[in-house]
């Protein structure tokens, strides 16, 4: 634990067990939501699905990253994660990003990621209103997710017709946001 | 429909097998159902059995949202 992290954030008139208590939350979200993209990509086939498939797998493998960024802040503030990996899962700030019944329907996978997505913006606003100008570590944490989960948002819900975001698929590496986290 | 006082409105807290009932703006929905209810809470902060009018004005999301949850009643003010 980075003790005198922790009182500063502390004294900024931040409650640390409940921000802790949403960190754990959205690490969850992060990691089951990496567990279920990865069988959505699986199913993201055929001539509407293959389309699709390239920006769903840079979004797994950003949700991951997230998960990645996050652990080491909640160990910072005093926190852990929970030892019951079924726990942990049944935690989740979003709901299961869970295959359509027909899991043919691309439209309806898309629907999918689109929620997942847009559950994670919520949640990261959430967070940054929390710490703004108390947590500067925490916020900078949770900006920098914020900013790629706005932009996967986008991705998806442009393949949905609900109008232009200006962004592209990634090019080189992922998180440009998160990254500085994981070095 | 149902007129709650918040005193009754605050036994429906979610704990349990009580349901989850929040009110905004003068109505009581039942948000039991809701993933993001589980337990009574709400992104770890917000309650179940309590009015949520002004949280939700901060909140990063709209009041639409309450349009999928049933509403069961209303609030009565004492």
């Amino acid at each position: 634990m980075a003790k005198v992290a922790r009182e500063m954030v502390e004294k900024s008139g931040v409650n640390v067990d409940k921000l802790l208590e949403l960190l754990v939350k959205n690490a969850a979200a992060e990691l089951t939501t990496y567990y279920y993209y990865t069988i959505l990509r699986c199913n993201l086939i055929g001539l509407k699905g293959e389309g699709v498939k390239e920006i769903a797998e840079t979004a797994r493998i950003e949700d991951r990253n997230h998960f990645e960024a996050i652990v080491p802040r909640i160990y910072e503030l005093g926190g852990k994660l929970p030892d019951d990996m079924k726990e942990f899962h049944d935690m989740s700030a979003c709901p299961p990003a869970s295959l359509p019944a027909d899991p043919t329907d691309v439209i309806e996978i898309i629907k999918v990621l689109v929620a997942a997505e847009r559950c994670a913006v919520r949640g990261y606003t959430y967070i940054c209103n929390l710490t703004a100008g108390k947590d500067h570590r925490t916020y900078d944490l949770s900006q920098a997710i914020l900013n790629e989960e706005i932009e996967h948002e986008s991705w998806f819900s442009e393949f949905l017709g609900e109008g232009p975001s200006g962004h592209f698929l990634r090019r080189g590496e992922t998180s440009p946001f998160v990254s500085k986290f994981l070095k | 429909m149902k007129n709650f006082t918040r005193k009754e409105l605050a036994r429906y807290n979610g704990k349990g097998k009580v349901p989850a009932l929040i009110a905004y703006n003068g109505k009581v929905y039942d948000v039991s159902r809701s993933f993001l209810w589980k337990d009574g809470t709400h992104q770890v902060i917000h309650n179940a059995g309590e009015d949520l009018t002004d949280d939700l004005e901060k909140a990063p999301h709209g009041a639409d949202l309450l349009n999928k949850f049933p509403v069961v009643g209303k609030i009565h003010e004492d």
